[in-house]
């Protein structure tokens, strides 16, 4: 938890800095980084027991390529082989195989014929695989718990919509000044135009976003659901984020603070014992589950929850949106300083539930004489810069 | 009225009406464009590197700002402990004591790390105030460079296992051949491990312990033994004192317990209309101590001629008291008129106060004869409940180097004291130490002694340790860690008690000594284990009976002693030598802390050095310049410092600086004062007849601060004298009421809603100790610069002591004002921001935006206080500022309320609004009113003398709503109609 907020630096925006020109540069940038990918390590070590082979054979058999002796027909259609692994709640290929690894003389055959909880002897009913074919797999797995997850390619749209238009600008430029193939200007400029006020269209919205997340919502390493705690089980937040009230920091709750119910329940509806077990794996081996943090202000800002939620009583939705009805957690909110100070010129500040707000006496005394019908919190100095920048 | 000029520096006085002048050679100061070029000979720029410069900047710019958002992980416990919110602070009651330093604090925890050092407030002592030392001491936790990691065996490292089993063997053989051990230690203030050590003793009669103090309060004791009978360093009573007399001892700075004693000496000094009384306090000195320029009326004498008034004075009293004058020396009124001071002493009737800081038992004897005389005993000092300082015995200690170098020892520990560096023959030591079958240091930081010992069993910090302290006797504080020891490091006492073969820690054995000897003192708490919680939570425990005494004074050494002084006198012919302890440095044991050696000496405004401090007419007498470095005793070379205010023949030596292996920040830096000190019957005088100094001829540049952020001598300060205020309470003050009629703004007045925050600086009670600016810089992750920064002036102190002087430069008066961010409702800087980057608050507050600065330090321009500072450079992760800010170890110590500024912002003070934010958190969260006093800014807080006090304007009843509208209240510049948030009470001297 302590390094929820460390001591951090101020950081200026580069923007401020940049001339036009760099916003080209910097835009096109932007928008190739969308597709740059995680390079692995790409030296495979022979294994003492696997062969290439074996790996080869064994990923075949995995993903479906290769059928099962026994019918079966692949592995990679409820354990996904690569991330995002959003909406599945199987384990996925990188989760077991790192699961298994720490175990020792772990068997897919022995798993597969005791299955944990209601929901994998469901899912598993009929399947067996052979000797050969299970050694294939943890060939595989071993690979896979090796290398890491697979990332799912995503399609560099608007970097090639910018690279493109950028080319074809070029093109009509040197058209128009050298090779003169097309008599008429109006096409070259009708390009140039357009192409600039697209290429500024995107340097504004690029720019814009710098450093803001809106709509991250990165997997987990468990597949917890707040729409089946907070929404179909009605938890409170604060049973869980019990510290909101008080502190700074909105609280990751502790593994006890799990355990306290999955100590009973060992099951999930959805993802079986697997996920579950993660809990009890790390209260005993004495690893803290290392969450992924979504909601994030810049480390000048200074954001207090116990001030909203405690003094101000704000809905917990206000801020982190609906996430009663989220199974992945997202960033709902873009958690600009715009947003932030929209919410302090709207939000009426409630004078009569706290004595604090004595000290506002003449504000008090027109409200009493009907002369002002409701604070803002921007009123009381919520736009104050050092209200939130110190 | 007759106008007072006042001046910051000696050009300033001598008219230098350029101002390219005034104090130092501007020339030589590399402007920032050179600074980024390597090459020292090609100081010009060309256009061409600009546009490199441009270039990469510009590319960087580019690659960085298409990186990906870092995955960031939020990491829960696995357990959360009950005692610990994340976010949320947790304060501990423990305490800072190091020799005869002491203070009670209670430290600020966040997320497992101590951040901030206060003052208790429920001591009775100091009763929440603290010393820039005490306040300081939190880096020396994080200095990774300066502590040791894990015990040493001739420089390599040991398991504790190992060094156990070879120091047990090593002990038994010793003692089983007959062989003498030593523990050398300094005052030891912690009765539990004096038990621990008399235990040890038992079981070991061959080990001896020497207590020795490097700054030694010992004549004090040795004098009380001659007059009294009764070996005690005396608590003084200086807030009952109606006239102080001070013969060289600065209470109020360095001399035995100044955070409690200021805390008292404010008392006496802080006047209201109600009460118009205030002591009157002379300080007989030879250099300029922070109590000097505190003084009403401070009277200049070399050492010798010091001692030669206070015996006149005792003969005058003497002779007043219709007794036998065998004092033997008089001076002539041209001098000083003693006669009517011995007569206001006798006047006084009890209610007066004579101090003496010489270490020198003939002084101390005839000290407590005046003051019994005078009746003080009893009164303004008392021998029961005495402060346990100055344990130490010279003499002893003589002879233990005398014998360690003969042989006579087998095995010497070191505890809490590093002779080899503090005493004079330290070389003879470190030679001997290396015949020794075993040689032990506890220290837990790097020193000179350790070095030349074979094992290093490194100590705890103390904020990693359990201990017990009693400063006073009778009033106890306890001492519990606050974090898990960073390093592979133990207690000196669980050394002791694992040697001893005990399965106790000292954890428990403080609880035990404290449940059994301490339990039965009291009779609020039924059970021990609810006594030990309550102690350990309030960090204190003082016991209410006070004992009296009957003061039988034995007049028969003074003869005696008076002729040992006239002796001393008149052998002192020449330029004599004054050794004092650095306000910052003290001893030198925390050398090694940054913060500490960029403190701008109050007096000086030199930091990171050490000088020798000579008066103006000694300097120009001898054609000495500052920075001339000269040789004293051909021990050590020094450069000179002109100082007003230093008695003439005379030169003033500060002892802290000079270390050799202390860590990166200290070694090699200033000179080794403690050199300078010689021993004259068993007592070390820290003072001397000069017997030879020379010129070298070379030359040495200071940085000082003195002449930065000048405000070019208007009406800064305001005095007055007390007899003026009883006719008139602004007296001094007549220009306020002036600027107040004539005051014209075509600005709208700003209406404050709710609070409307606002600081109160009385110049009457602040000492210009220096405590609140390392507050502030613990506070705010104010970074430390170095020295060549500060010599451009670009010293990062969000608060500054200014030091005016006025009159001549022999003897010149001294007035301290601690300047901060004004705050003005119609603040200068606001409005030249281009970026609206430094705005108002709806509060009151002068607010800078550090994310939306970019720079142009047009708001330093038009600030008329020079209170804002800007980042030259990223101070945080530079190599260039290797100091705590450059390692991840140094940098745990920062605030994580407080943001870390980038390179090219500009910071000032915010009324540590982080503080502000919380204390209204805190009555909003308990559903309440806003008290006075509930939120208290690190400056504050950290005042020993209450000085400072922070508040709501709007709360009427509010202290600094009732200060402002004192006729002493006054405000910076008010003729520019800044209205500034912080005001000031006219110093007032009663002469």
């Amino acid at each position: 938890m302590h390094n929820l907020r460390k001591a951090g630096k101020s950081r200026k925006f580069s923007t401020t800095t940049a001339c036009i020109l760099s916003v080209f540069v910097l835009t096109g940038f932007l928008s190739l980084s969308s597709f740059i990918m995680a390079s692995h390590d790409e030296n495979p070590q022979d294994s003492i027991h696997f062969s290439r082979d074996d790996l080869r054979k064994g990923e075949r058999l995995f993903k479906g390529l290769m059928p099962f002796a026994s019918g079966l027909h692949d592995c990679a259609s409820c354990h996904y082989t690569s991330l995002p692994d959003t909406i599945n709640w199987n384990p996925s290929a990188y989760d077991l195989a790192i699961t298994w690894m720490n175990e020792e003389d772990y068997s897919i055959r022995e798993k597969l014929a005791m299955p944990l909880g209601t929901r994998m002897i469901e899912d598993h009913q009929g399947m067996s695989v052979t000797a050969q074919e299970e050694h294939l797999l943890h060939a595989y797995l071993w690979e896979v718990a090796r290398q890491g997850p697979g990332e799912l390619k995503a399609v560099p749209v608007n970097a090639i919509i910018f690279w493109g238009l950028g080319l074809l600008m070029a093109l009509a430029l040197l058209d128009m000044l050298l090779t003169k193939k097309i008599r008429s200007k109006i096409p070259h400029v009708l390009i140039i135009v357009v192409g600039l006020v697209v290429h500024m269209q995107y340097a504004v919205a690029e720019s814009r976003n710098l450093g803001r997340t809106q709509g991250y919502a990165p997997d987990q390493p468990i597949k917890f659901s707040h729409l089946i705690h907070a929404g179909e089980n009605e938890i409170d937040c604060q049973y869980c984020h019990s510290i909101s009230r008080f502190s700074l920091s909105g609280g990751i709750p502790s593994n006890e603070t799990c355990l306290n119910c999955h100590n009973v329940i060992r099951e999930g509806s959805l993802s079986g014992r697997f996920e579950i077990n993660k809990i009890h794996q790390a209260h005993e081996s004495g690893q803290p589950i290392s969450w992924i943090r979504v909601h994030k202000l810049p480390d000048h800002s200074f954001f207090n929850h116990a001030q909203h939620v405690n003094v101000a009583n704000i809905e917990c939705q206000s801020c982190h949106g609906p996430v009663e009805t989220m199974h992945l957690i997202r960033q709902e909110e873009d958690l600009s300083m715009g947003w932030c100070l929209s919410c302090h010129r709207d939000t009426h500040v409630d004078f009569t539930a706290n004595p604090y707000y004595e000290i506002f006496a003449r504000l008090q005394e027109l409200m009493l004489n009907g002369e002002l019908d409701a604070v803002t919190a921007a009123e009381l100095g919520g736009e104050d810069c050092m209200k939130c920048h110190y | 009225m007759k106008k007072t000029t006042y001046w910051k520096s000696l050009e300033e006085l001598q008219q230098s009406t350029s101002p390219a002048s005034s104090g130092e050679d501007l020339t030589s100061t590399p402007t920032p464009i050179e600074i980024l070029s390597n090459n020292e000979n090609d100081k010009a720029s060309s256009r061409r590197d600009f546009l490199k410069w441009c270039g990469i900047s510009f590319f960087s710019a580019t690659v960085l700002s298409a990186c990906e958002n870092p995955v960031k992980k939020a990491i829960p416990y696995l357990t959360q402990p009950e005692e610990l919110t994340p976010g949320k602070a947790a304060w501990y009651a423990t305490t800072y004591q190091h020799g005869n330093e002491y203070c009670p604090v209670v430290v600020k925890n966040r997320d497992g790390r101590p951040i901030k050092i206060e003052g208790n407030e429920l001591s009775s002592l100091t009763t929440g105030g603290s010393s820039a030392r005490a306040q300081a001491s939190l880096l020396g936790l994080y200095d990774d460079g300066a502590r040791y990691h894990h015990p040493l065996k001739n420089g390599n490292k040991i398991s504790w296992e190992q060094a156990d089993y070879e120091i047990i063997n090593k002990l038994r053989d010793i003692s089983a051949n007959g062989g003498r051990a030593a523990l050398v230690t300094s005052t030891l203030l912690s009765p539990a491990t004096q038990q621990l050590i008399s235990h040890v003793q038992n079981m070991h009669p061959e080990l001896e312990v020497i207590t020795w103090d490097a700054i030694s309060y010992e004549a004090t004791r040795k004098a009380h033994i001659r007059f009294f009978g009764e070996n005690v360093f005396p608590q003084y009573h200086f807030n009952k004192a109606k006239l102080i007399v001070s013969f060289g001892a600065d209470f109020l700075g360095t001399w035995a317990a100044p955070a409690i004693y200021a805390k008292q000496y404010a008392e006496t000094r802080k006047i209201s209309k109600d009460s118009p009384h205030m002591s009157r306090h002379i300080q007989f000195e030879s250099y300029v101590s922070l109590t000097g320029a505190n003084a009403d009326t401070r009277i200049v004498l070399k050492p010798s001629d010091e001692k030669r008034f206070l015996l006149a004075l005792y003969g005058e009293m003497l002779r007043q008291t219709g007794q036998d004058d065998y004092a033997g020396t008089t001076i002539s009124d041209a001098e000083f008129d003693l006669k009517q001071l011995a007569s206001d002493i006798l006047e006084a009737n009890g209610y007066s106060l004579v101090v003496c800081g010489y270490n020198d038992p003939n002084c101390q004897l005839l000290t407590c004869a005046i003051n019994q005389m005078a009746g003080n005993y009893g009164k303004t000092v008392a021998i029961d409940n005495q402060l346990m300082i100055g344990q130490a015995n010279e003499e002893s200690f003589g002879s233990f180097i005398d014998e360690l170098r003969s042989g006579a020892y087998s095995a010497v520990m070191f505890y809490n004291s590093n002779p080899v560096y503090q005493h004079p023959k330290g070389e003879l030591i470190s030679e001997a130490l290396k015949t020794l079958t075993l040689s032990i240091s506890f220290s837990g930081t790097r020193d000179e002694t350790a070095e030349a010992c074979d094992f290093i069993l490194p100590d705890n910090h103390y904020l990693e340790s359990w201990n017990d302290a009693m400063f006073k006797e009778g009033c106890y504080s306890l001492a519990q860690p606050v974090i898990h020891p960073i390093f592979n490091t133990r207690q000196m006492q669980d050394s002791l008690l694992k040697w001893t073969g005990s399965d106790m820690d000292f954890h428990a054995f403080v609880r035990n000594f404290w449940t059994e000897r301490l339990y039965p003192l009291q009779t609020e708490y039924g059970d021990t284990q609810g006594f030990w919680l309550n102690s350990l939570q309030k960090g204190i425990f003082e016991r209410k009976a006070e004992t009296t005494r009957l003061y039988n004074a034995n007049y028969q050494g003074l003869p005696i002693a008076a002729d040992a002084i006239r002796q001393l006198i008149s052998q002192a012919d020449g330029t004599e030598l004054v050794i004092y302890p650095h306000l910052a440095m003290h001893d030198g044991h925390m050398a090694n802390n940054p913060w500490l050696q960029e403190m701008p000496d109050p007096i000086t405004s030199v930091t990171w050095d050490n000088f020798i401090a000579i008066s103006p007419a000694f300097a120009s007498k001898h054609q000495l310049r500052d920075g001339d470095v000269i040789r004293l005793h051909e021990k050590v070379e020094a450069p000179v410092l002109i100082q007003p205010g230093i008695a003439d023949e005379c030169m003033a030596v500060s002892t802290g600086y000079g270390r050799t292996n202390a860590g990166k920040v200290a070694d090699n830096r200033g000179y080794n004062a403690f050199m300078l000190t010689g021993v004259k019957n068993n007592f070390r005088p820290f003072s001397d007849v000069l017997a030879s100094w020379e010129k070298t001829g070379s030359g040495f540049q200071f940085a000082r601060t003195q002449t930065h952020f000048s405000m070019e001598g208007r009406a800064i300060v305001r005095e007055s004298t007390l007899d003026n205020y009883k006719l008139d309470p602004a007296a001094g003050n007549e220009l306020h009421a002036y600027h107040e009629k004539h005051k014209l703004t075509l600005y709208p007045e700003n209406i404050y809603e709710g609070h409307h925050w606002a600081l109160m600086i009385d110049l009457n009670a602040c000492t210009g100790c220096s405590t609140c600016v390392i507050s502030c810089q613990s506070e705010n992750n104010v970074p430390v610069v170095g020295k060549d920064e500060v010599r451009r002036r670009r010293i990062m102190h969000w608060m500054r002591i200014d030091r005016y002087y006025n009159g001549t430069a022999d003897n010149p008066g001294i007035v301290f004002q601690p300047v901060m961010c004004m705050h003005c409702d119609h603040a200068p800087c606001e409005n030249v921001c281009p970026v609206s980057a430094t705005t108002h608050s709806a509060e009151g507050i002068n607010q800078i935006t550090y994310n939306r600065c970019v720079g142009t330090k047009y708001c330093i321009n038009n600030c008329p206080y020079k209170v804002r500072r800007f980042n030259w450079f990223a101070y945080a992760d530079n190599n260039r500022f290797d100091y705590h800010m450059n390692s991840d170890m140094g940098r745990m110590v920062l605030n994580p309320d407080v943001t870390v500024r980038e390179r090219g912002v500009v910071e000032k003070c915010s009324f540590c609004v982080q503080r502000i934010q919380d204390g209204k958190l805190k009555a909003k969260k308990e559903r309440r009113h806003l008290n006075d006093g509930d939120i208290v800014p690190a400056c504050v807080q950290s005042c020993p003398s209450g000085a400072l006090v922070f508040g709501d304007l709007n709360q009427k009843d509010s202290r600094v709503a009732r200060l402002i509208k004192d006729a002493r209240n006054y405000h910076l510049l008010e003729e520019l109609h800044t209205l500034p948030s912080v005001g000031y009470l006219t110093k007032i001297r009663n002469r």
